[in-house]
C-alpha cells in the first residue's frame, strides 16, 4: 500500500476520535442551547424575530473566521480572568472550536424547533389546555412529541454542518480530520486531502443516518428505530474517547505553522521528546502571529519561529541588524516582555527572498532588488498570504520604491508553481525552500539590508521556561541543522512526485545532521 | 329551590381594551342535572361564555361560581380536570392511541394503571365503539368515531359538569342527529350537567332542557324550548325560534305537493 496511505490509517485513530468528540460536543451543546431558546422563540413573536435572525447572522460568518474570530476572544478573556480570578482560560484548540461549532450548529436546530412548536395544531393545543394540562405537561406530552421529528431533522442538518466544519478548526489548533487537509494542501499530498474529505464525509453520513433512525423513530412513534439510532450515537462518541484514553495526558503541546519546514520541525521536536519518554501533542497549522501569542500564553510550549518574523512582528522594529546582534536582543527583548525562552538558532535561515525564474531575470537584465525596482512596473508579483500585510514588506517597498504591476497572494505551493508557469515573475521566496535549485530560480541579492535575517530559533513558552527534559531533549538541535540539508528534507515534501511524509522527511534531517 | 350547580354571575369579557364587549353581564344559572343550550349567531358571546367555565377565557368583570365556590380560586388545570370539555375541533392527540386519548385526564389525575384500563373499556362501550378502537390512531378514525371518542375523553374521569362547543358542528346530519340523541342518554343516565353551545336552533330544541338565547354579548331571553317557541317578547327571539317550526312546514308542503 502506498506510504502515505499508511501514514493516513496511523493518524486516523487520533484525528477522527478527536473530530468526534468535538463534533458530539458541539452538538450537544448547540441543542441545549437553541432548544430552550426556541420554546421561548415559539411563544414568544417578540423573541423569535430576533433570535432567528441573531442564528441566521452568525450563519452567514464562514466557518474559518468564526473559528478565527475566537482566538482573540478568548485570549482577550483569559487575560482578564488570569488577572481577577487567577484562571487562565485556553484559547488555543478544543475551547474557541467548541464555541465556534455550537453558535454554527444553532441555526437549523432553532429554526426547525421553532417550526416544529408553532406548527402544533391548535385545536390538539385546546384540547391539551381543556383536559387539565399544565404548561408544563403541555409541552412534555403534547408539544414536543408532536414537535420531535421536525426537531430532529433540524438535529440532523447541525449535525452534518458542524462534522463538516469541524475540518476547519485546525487552523485553531484543535486536531480534526482537518488536519489530513490543511497539511495536504500545504506539502500537496492530495491523498491525505482526498482521505481527510473521506473521512470527514463519512463520519457526517454516519451521524446523518443514526440521527435519520431517531427521526422516523419519532415520526412513527417506534421506540426500536430510536433505541438503535441513539445507542449508535452513543457507541460512535464512546469510540472516540479510545484513543484519547490510550494517549494520556499529552505532556509537551508542540506547535507548528502551516508550511512543511514546520511540520519537519515539529516532527523532528516531537521524536526528540518522545525518546525522552515523554508525550506529545501536536498543533499544527498556527498562523505566523497566532503561533507566537499560543507561545506566549502556553497553549502551546514549543515551536520554531524566525528571528526577523519576531522582530518586526513581535517587537514591531524595522531596523535590520546582523544576525548575532540581532538574535542576542531578541533573547533578552522576549525574555522581559512576554516570558518566553529563545532556547538557539538551529542553524540555518529561512529569509524572505524576492526569487524568479533565471531565465527570466537574465533576459529582463535583472541581478538583485536594486535593477529589480525599474523594471517593477512590468512586472507581476506572487506573494505567499501574509507577506503583503507584513512590516518587512513595507520597508522592502520603501527602501527600492518597488511598484509592480500587479500584485498576488498565493499559497505557498502555488506560488511556486506561478512562478514556473510564468503568472508571476517574482516570488517571495523562502530561502531554505528546496525548489529554489529545484525549479532553477534566482534568489535576488538585497544590496541595502532592507530584509532583516531569519534565524530559526526554537521557542520555548513561560510554562516550560525552566523545564529540564524539554531543554535537554532540544539542545543539542541548536547550531547542527544546515541550511542544505533543510532544503533537501523540505524537497523530500514540497517536489511533485515520490513525496514522502513530515515524519520521514524529520528522521532524514535527523540523521542528515548526526542526531 | 336547590342553590344551582353552576352559577355565571355578571360575566363580561372585552377583547380590545374595554371599548367593546364581546359578553356582557351575563348571568345564568345551571341547576345539577340540568342540560343548557347556548344559541345565537356567529358572535353573539355565546362561546365566550362557555369559557368562562372552565377557564379558558378569564372574564374581566363579574365571576362564576361551582358549587358556590369562585373558579377563579382554583388553579385552571385541577378545575378543568373535574370538568369535561367536548369542541368542534375535536384535538384528539395525534400521536397517541384511541385508548390513551382517553386516559389521558384519569392519568394526570393519578389513577392506577388497572383503574385506568378498566374505565377505558368501560367508555368504549359507553360511546358505543368497538373494543378493537382501543389500539387505533386518530388518523385511522372517521369523523364521528373521533368526536365518540372526544365524548369519552371528556368523562373519562367522571366529571359532573359538561361544556359543548359545538361539538356536532362538523359532522354531517345523519351522525350529527345519533351523536347527538346518544350524547342525550349519556347525560341522563351519568346525571351530567350539560352547557352546550350551537348555532343550530333545531339541535337545541331536540336536546336542552333549557335554551339561553344570546345575541351582541347578551342574553336576550332563557326558558323551555317549549316556552320560547310558544311566544316571545322579543322580535329576534322569536324569528330565531320559529326557525325549527318553518322548516318543517317548508318540508311538509313539499311533501303534500308531491
Amino acid at each position: 500500500m502506498d506510504e502515505r496511505i499508511l501514514a493516513a490509517l496511523r493518524l486516523l485513530p487520533d484525528y477522527l476520535g478527536r473530530h468526534v468528540l468535538l463534533s458530539a460536543a458541539a452538538l450537544a451543546l448547540g441543542c441545549a442551547l437553541a432548544l430552550p431558546l426556541a420554546i421561548v422563540a415559539a411563544r414568544r413573536p417578540a423573541i423569535r424575530w430576533p433570535a432567528l435572525a441573531a442564528a441566521s447572522f452568525v450563519q452567514t460568518i464562514p466557518g474559518l473566521a468564526l473559528l478565527a474570530l475566537f482566538y482573540p476572544l478568548l485570549l482577550g478573556l483569559s487575560a482578564f480572568s488570569t488577572r481577577i480570578l487567577g484562571v487562565s482560560v485556553p484559547a488555543l484548540g478544543f475551547l474557541p472550536s467548541l464555541l465556534a461549532l455550537t453558535l454554527y450548529s444553532m441555526l437549523p436546530i432553532l429554526r426547525n424547533a421553532v417550526a416544529g412548536l408553532t406548527g402544533v395544531d391548535a385545536a390538539v393545543l385546546e384540547a391539551a389546555d381543556a383536559v387539565g394540562m399544565t404548561a408544563r405537561q403541555r409541552l412534555l406530552r403534547v408539544e414536543a412529541p408532536l414537535a420531535a421529528p421536525v426537531v430532529m431533522a433540524g438535529i440532523r442538518t447541525a449535525a452534518v454542518w458542524t462534522i463538516g466544519a469541524a475540518t476547519l478548526s485546525t487552523a485553531v489548533g484543535q486536531t480534526s480530520l482537518g488536519n489530513y487537509i490543511f497539511t495536504g494542501l500545504q506539502t500537496e499530498n492530495w491523498i491525505f486531502v482526498l482521505f481527510g474529505c473521506a473521512a470527514a464525509a463519512a463520519v457526517a453520513l454516519a451521524a446523518d443516518q443514526l440521527l435519520g433512525l431517531i427521526e422516523v423513530g419519532a415520526r412513527r412513534r417506534d421506540a426500536g428505530r430510536i433505541g438503535i439510532g441513539a445507542l449508535g450515537i452513543a457507541l460512535g462518541v464512546a469510540a472516540a474517547f479510545v484513543p484519547l484514553a490510550s494517549l494520556g495526558s499529552a505532556a509537551y503541546l508542540v506547535g507548528a505553522k502551516n508550511f512543511s519546514e514546520q511540520f519537519i520541525l515539529a516532527e523532528l521536536i516531537s521524536d526528540r521528546l518522545q525518546a525522552t519518554g515523554a508525550t506529545v501533542e501536536r498543533k499544527e497549522g498556527l498562523g505566523s502571529a497566532v503561533a507566537f501569542r499560543a507561545l506566549a500564553s502556553s497553549d502551546i510550549d514549543v515551536y520554531v519561529d524566525y528571528s526577523g518574523t519576531l522582530w518586526a512582528n513581535v517587537l514591531g522594529r524595522t531596523d535590520t541588524p546582523e544576525n548575532a546582534a540581532m538574535l542576542a536582543e531578541l533573547s533578552r527583548e522576549l525574555r522581559a516582555r512576554h516570558g518566553v525562552v529563545l532556547l538557539g538558532a538551529l542553524g540555518f535561515e529561512n529569509a524572505y527572498a524576492l526569487a524568479m525564474r533565471r531565465d527570466r531575470a537574465m533576459a529582463l537584465g535583472i541581478a538583485s532588488i536594486a535593477d529589480l525596482s525599474r523594471r517593477a512596473g512590468e512586472l507581476t508579483f506572487g506573494a505567499d498570504l501574509e507577506f503583503l500585510s507584513r512590516p518587512e514588506w513595507t520597508s522592502l517597498r520603501d527602501a527600492y520604491g518597488l511598484k509592480f504591476k500587479t500584485q498576488r497572494s498565493f499559497t505557498p505551493t502555488f506560488m511556486y508553481r506561478a512562478v514556473d508557469s510564468g503568472e508571476a515573475d517574482v516570488i517571495t521566496a523562502f530561502s531554505s525552500d528546496g525548489r529554489i535549485a529545484a525549479q532553477d530560480l534566482v534568489v535576488l541579492p538585497d544590496p541595502m539590508h532592507a530584509l532583516p535575517a531569519y534565524d530559526a530559533v526554537l521557542l520555548i513558552s513561560p510554562r516550560r521556561a525552566t523545564d529540564a527534559t524539554l531543554t535537554r531533549a532540544l539542545m543539542p538541535l541548536v547550531d547542527k541543522i544546515s541550511v542544505e540539508h533543510m532544503r533537501e528534507a523540505n524537497y523530500m515534501i514540497d517536489r511533485d512526485t515520490d513525496k514522502a511524509t513530515p515524519r520521514d522527511a524529520a528522521r532524514f534531517l535527523g540523521r542528515a545532521s548526526g542526531l | 329551590m336547590a342553590k344551582p350547580l353552576i352559577e355565571i354571575d355578571r360575566a363580561g369579557k372585552s377583547f380590545d381594551g374595554g371599548r367593546s364587549f364581546a359578553v356582557r353581564d351575563v348571568s345564568i344559572a345551571v341547576e345539577a342535572g340540568a342540560f343548557i343550550a347556548l344559541v345565537g349567531t356567529s358572535g353573539s358571546g355565546k362561546t365566550t361564555t362557555l369559557k368562562f367555565v372552565n377557564r379558558l377565557i378569564e372574564p374581566d368583570t363579574g365571576e362564576v361560581r361551582i358549587d358556590g365556590v369562585s373558579v377563579a380560586t382554583v388553579a385552571a388545570p385541577k378545575l378543568r380536570r373535574k370538568i369535561g370539555y367536548v369542541f368542534q375541533g375535536i384535538g384528539l392527540f395525534p400521536h397517541l392511541s384511541v385508548a390513551e386519548n382517553i386516559a389521558v385526564t384519569p392519568q394526570l389525575l393519578g389513577w392506577s394503571r388497572a383503574d385506568i384500563a378498566a374505565r377505558v373499556a368501560e367508555l368504549l362501550d359507553l360511546v358505543g365503539l368497538p373494543q378493537s378502537y382501543a389500539t387505533r390512531m386518530p388518523d385511522a378514525l372517521s369523523g364521528g368515531q373521533a368526536q365518540r371518542v372526544a365524548v369519552a375523553r371528556a368523562i373519562a374521569a367522571r366529571p359532573r359538569i359538561m361544556l359543548m362547543d359545538e361539538p356536532f358542528g362538523a359532522l354531517d346530519p345523519v351522525t350529527r342527529d345519533a351523536l347527538g340523541g346518544a350524547y342525550r342518554d349519556l347525560h341522563r343516565r351519568l346525571a351530567l350537567s350539560t352547557i352546550m353551545v350551537t348555532h343550530d336552533v333545531q339541535e337545541a330544541v331536540l336536546l336542552a332542557d333549557r335554551i339561553v338565547v344570546m345575541s351582541g354579548g347578551q342574553v336576550l331571553a332563557q326558558d323551555t324550548p317549549r316556552a320560547l317557541m310558544a311566544n316571545s317578547a322579543s322580535p329576534e327571539v322569536a324569528a330565531l325560534m320559529a326557525m325549527p317550526r318553518r322548516q318543517a312546514e317548508r318540508i311538509r308542503t313539499i311533501l303534500d305537493g308531491a
